[in-house]
């Protein structure tokens, strides 16, 4: 029994010990699995890990470039910004005035500085100090004189310098950070093209703060800034003192002129008084002459021979014309000095000219000219003197009549705005280009061989545009050589 | 209702700026003989003394609470020059102390932070403590030891918010301002209680990258060893760049890539800077590291930053709506306080602009906005789980609203 309980008990052993060996060959395989997850895991850890590293070494390199995107486009603002504000002055001293803390510090500066060299006594004058006490001052200023050769050689190669400049001599750049009282700088030179030159310097006491290629070029573009709105503040400069001396010279100019003028007038006048006392002078003794000759001429102091006859007719002929020239002068003088008071009424402009056409009918028929009235029956009457107007009526159709060898004269007058045009035309020889802007000049006559022929005394036109102006109107005359001339004035409407 | 006032000067000297804020801040005050407490901030080009002097001859006898900083946060703007003052008028029943002390007259940080607990309790004996408000300067090593003793007074039941004002840059230009004093090595605090609600948000927008590390030796803020590596191996062998490059360009890529600590029962990873590199390699950060802890290194992108923003708006507006007090919508007024990490500014970029947009859409628009750009966060990890722990945090946004 003891046997046999030992031999169950002994298969029951094998058996357990077979199922354990079972169990454990399949923990063993778990384990083997988890071992393998794990280190499945672990190596998945690891790589993730290295992504990791990656993600940074490239978030680094981003975030540099952003940086430096950053530091430009904050650069390039704020150089837009000072830019547009040392252009708005053409003061010289006010440009730096312009340069103030809060952009130098958008620059990535807390300090700044400028200077200008002055060109005769080589001196460097500060023009701008950012940041810096009294004292910090006073030593920059003796330093840079000190060092003028340097910074004056700086300017004449046109090239600034840097705390970082390889080619800057390591002593200077020291020398520079400790009066300064900086860690890093850039120096750029202000370069106008004329007048004292100078150079621009910012600083910053930030130790991580790293100047580059872009610094400096921000630099230079600014400093370049300032030398321009320098340059068009001094020509700003010239130009408004050359626009003054201009204006000096017009203003003196125009006080010489006026005092020509007055000068002018005062002949004007004492030649009209002479011409007026002149011809005053001579209308007595010429009433005398004539009073003379027509005695003579009637025969009641005797019979006189036909020489003498003929001879005393010429007398009182060329007395005649001697009368109506110094009345025409002495009408000029009146009208000129305005002692002449005219008489306007309305009038009719065709009566007027049918009364001077019929007054010079008999010429016209000797000549063989027809003549033409063209006036429009509803036009209306002009303010003028009666007087007046027809005297110039007569001394315009009179010269057609005169230098027309037989053709046509037409008067045409018409209505334009509130004025009355009136134009007499003629198909006679014309006036040459060159003449008809003398025409109206007191004792102008054109050089022609009619002129030889015919007689005047230059005087009827001078006349009729005085009494024309005298009326408020304007006269012209069209005409060329050999194509008849029109004479056109206007007259104001009656209202 | 809060009666506050805010006014932004950018006058360039001290007077000019002073008396323009004031008048500013006075002119959109209700009331301008009522100013309880005014808090202030200003950018380190100002001259702190004179600043505080004359800011005490156009404020008269009010508790004047404030720093200087890298740039201000306004409602007008970002400004890297300025001053911004803000005056609080209190409704009834809201209380609050400010106290001050100076961190390096005392042996250890622990004490100092119980000389301040004690000096902020001061009159709160029967006022139930609500929050508690701090701007320090060079407490990166002994933060924690500082908070153990500020809480050991106060108690851990509510938050702390505050923010390091230490700038290396500024090289020893940075200040506090503590009514008519100008204070450095120094903690100053307001204790708040009373009938008034606040809600708190704070994110950073970093992302864990790359496998996990242990810290296998560090003391106070610096780590020593990474793996059992020399510290800076994990940034020569993630960055590819040998130390001396390393050393040269540190400081910029420690603010891009910090490491994030894992907090035990914490979502969030609590970043850390690294200041600088010591010879042996170890790691000097900003703000505590503890042996054993997992580190991995972080990474964020304009995008993930201002996502942080608007997480930590939303946390702020969520933790505010679960307060207890119910003000009628008539009756409160809101304002805002902003502490943002200077380092987040520098990985925003131009960017910082639309962050202030975002706040100013997402806060209520007639809530007045104060802000500074801080150098080290100190708040809970999550304002909604609070566990009475206040941490040191790096490249974080915090924002407080708080509501009276």
């Amino acid at each position: 029994m003891f046997d046999f309980l030992m031999m169950i008990l002994g298969l029951a052993s094998f058996a357990g010990c077979i199922a354990l060996a079972i169990v454990l060959v399949l923990k063993i395989g778990q384990v083997s699995q988890l071992e393998t997850s794990v280190n499945n895991l672990k190596y998945t850890l690891d790589e993730m890990d290295e992504q990791a590293k990656l993600v940074v070494r490239t978030d680094i390199e981003l975030n540099k470039t952003q940086e430096e995107l950053d530091k430009k486009v904050n650069g390039l603002y704020t150089l837009q910004k000072l830019t547009r504000s040392i252009s708005s002055t053409l003061d010289e001293t006010q440009i730096f005035g312009k340069i103030e803390q809060e952009l130098v510090e958008n620059l990535g500066f807390e300090k700044a500085a400028a200077f200008l060299r002055n060109e005769f006594t080589g001196n460097y004058i500060f023009y701008l100090e950012l940041n810096y006490a009294e004292e910090e001052l006073e030593a920059i200023r003796q330093f840079v004189q000190a060092q003028s050769d340097a910074f004056h050689q700086m300017i004449n190669n046109e090239k600034g310098m840097s705390s970082v400049s390889p080619q800057v001599d390591r002593q200077l750049r020291e020398q520079i950070k400790k009066t300064f009282k900086v860690i890093s700088f850039v120096i750029s030179p202000i370069l106008p093209k004329e007048g004292n030159k100078g150079f621009l310097f910012v600083g910053s006491t930030d130790p991580d703060l790293i100047i580059n290629e872009g610094d400096e070029e921000l630099m230079n573009i600014l400093a370049n800034q300032i030398g321009q709105a320098l340059e068009n503040a001094r020509l700003f400069e010239k130009t408004w003192q050359a626009h003054q001396e201009l204006e000096k010279r017009v203003e003196e100019r125009t006080r010489e002129l006026s005092v020509a003028l007055e000068e002018v007038k005062r002949i004007s006048q004492r030649k009209n008084d002479f011409v007026s006392n002149v011809s005053h002078e001579l209308r007595t003794p010429l009433t005398s002459i004539k009073g003379y000759a027509s005695i003579l001429l009637s025969g009641k102091l005797g019979a006189i021979p036909e020489e003498v006859h003929k001879r005393l007719e010429k007398i009182n002929k060329h007395s005649d014309e001697l009368v109506s020239f110094v009345n025409d002068l002495l009408d000029i003088a009146r009208i000129e000095s305005g002692r002449i008071t005219l008489k306007l009424v309305p009038l009719n402009v065709r009566n007027v000219v049918e009364e001077v056409a019929d007054l010079l009918a008999v010429q016209m028929k000797e000549k063989q000219i027809a003549f033409r009235l063209d006036v429009d029956a509803a036009l209306p009457e002009v303010l003028a003197d009666y007087g007046q107007i027809k005297r110039v009526c007569i001394n315009l159709i009179n010269n057609a009549v005169k230098y027309t060898p037989g053709g046509t004269i037409t008067v045409r007058a018409a209505q334009k705005n509130s004025r009355v045009q009136i134009d007499i035309a003629d198909t006679g020889c014309g006036i040459p280009e060159d003449a008809v802007n003398n025409l109206f000049v007191e004792f102008y006559r054109v050089d022609s061989t009619i002129n030889q022929e015919v007689k005047g005394t230059g005087l009827g036109l001078a006349m009729v545009k005085h009494i024309i102006e005298a009326h408020k109107g304007t006269i012209w005359v069209k005409s060329s050589a050999g194509a008849g001339s029109t004479f056109s004035f206007t007259l104001p409407v009656a209202q | 209702m809060i009666d506050i006032g805010v006014g932004v000067s950018l006058e360039k000297n001290e007077i000019a700026a002073s008396e323009e804020a004031v008048r500013q801040a006075k002119s959109r005050k209700a009331s301008k003989e009522k100013i309880d407490l005014v808090l202030t901030f200003s950018t380190a080009d100002f001259s702190s003394v004179a600043l505080i002097k004359h800011l005490n001859t156009f404020l008269g006898d009010v508790p004047i609470f404030g720093s200087n900083s890298s740039a201000l946060i306004t409602e007008k703007g970002i400004f890297n020059h300025g001053l911004v003052v803000m005056l609080i008028g209190f409704p009834e029943g809201v209380y609050f102390n400010t106290a001050y002390t100076k961190t390096n007259e005392f042996a250890t940080s622990t004490a100092a932070g119980e000389d301040l607990g004690e000096k902020l309790l001061y009159g709160f004996q029967n006022v139930s403590r609500t929050l508690s408000f701090l701007l320090f300067d060079r407490m990166e090593e002994s933060g924690a030891q500082f908070m153990t003793g500020l809480q050991s007074k106060l108690g851990r039941s509510f938050p702390c918010i505050g923010a390091s004002i230490s700038n290396p840059a500024l090289a020893g230009r940075d200040s506090l301002f503590f009514n008519t004093t100008i204070l450095n090595n120094a903690c100053i605090g307001i204790l708040w209680g009373g009938k008034f609600n606040f809600g708190l948000g704070l994110k950073h927008g970093w992302k864990p990258l790359g496998k996990p590390h242990t810290i296998t030796q560090a003391y106070d803020n610096i780590i020593v060893s990474i793996d059992d590596q020399p510290a800076i191996g994990i940034y020569e062998e993630y960055l590819n760049y040998d130390i001396s490059r390393l050393k040269k360009e540190f400081k910029k890529l420690s603010i891009l890539y910090p490491f994030g600590m894992r907090v035990p029962g914490q979502q969030e990873y609590l970043l850390r800077n690294v200041t600088s590199i010591g010879d042996d390699g170890s790691l000097v950060c900003r703000g505590n590291v503890q042996t054993g802890s997992s580190v991995r290194l972080m990474i964020s992108t304009k995008e993930t930053c201002l996502e942080a923003t608007r997480e930590a708006l939303n946390e702020a507006k969520t933790h505010l709506a679960s307060q207890s007090y119910r003000f009628h919508k008539n009756d409160s007024s809101k304002m805002a306080i902003i502490f943002n990490s200077f380092p987040r500014a520098v990985s925003l970029r131009r960017e910082i602009k639309k962050e202030l947009e975002l706040i100013r859409e997402t806060l209520d628009p007639e809530t007045p906005i104060i802000g500074v750009y801080t150098h080290g966060e100190l708040a809970p990890l999550l304002s909604t789980s609070y566990h009475g722990q206040a941490y040191f945090q790096n490249q974080t946004i915090s924002i407080l609203i708080i509501e009276a």
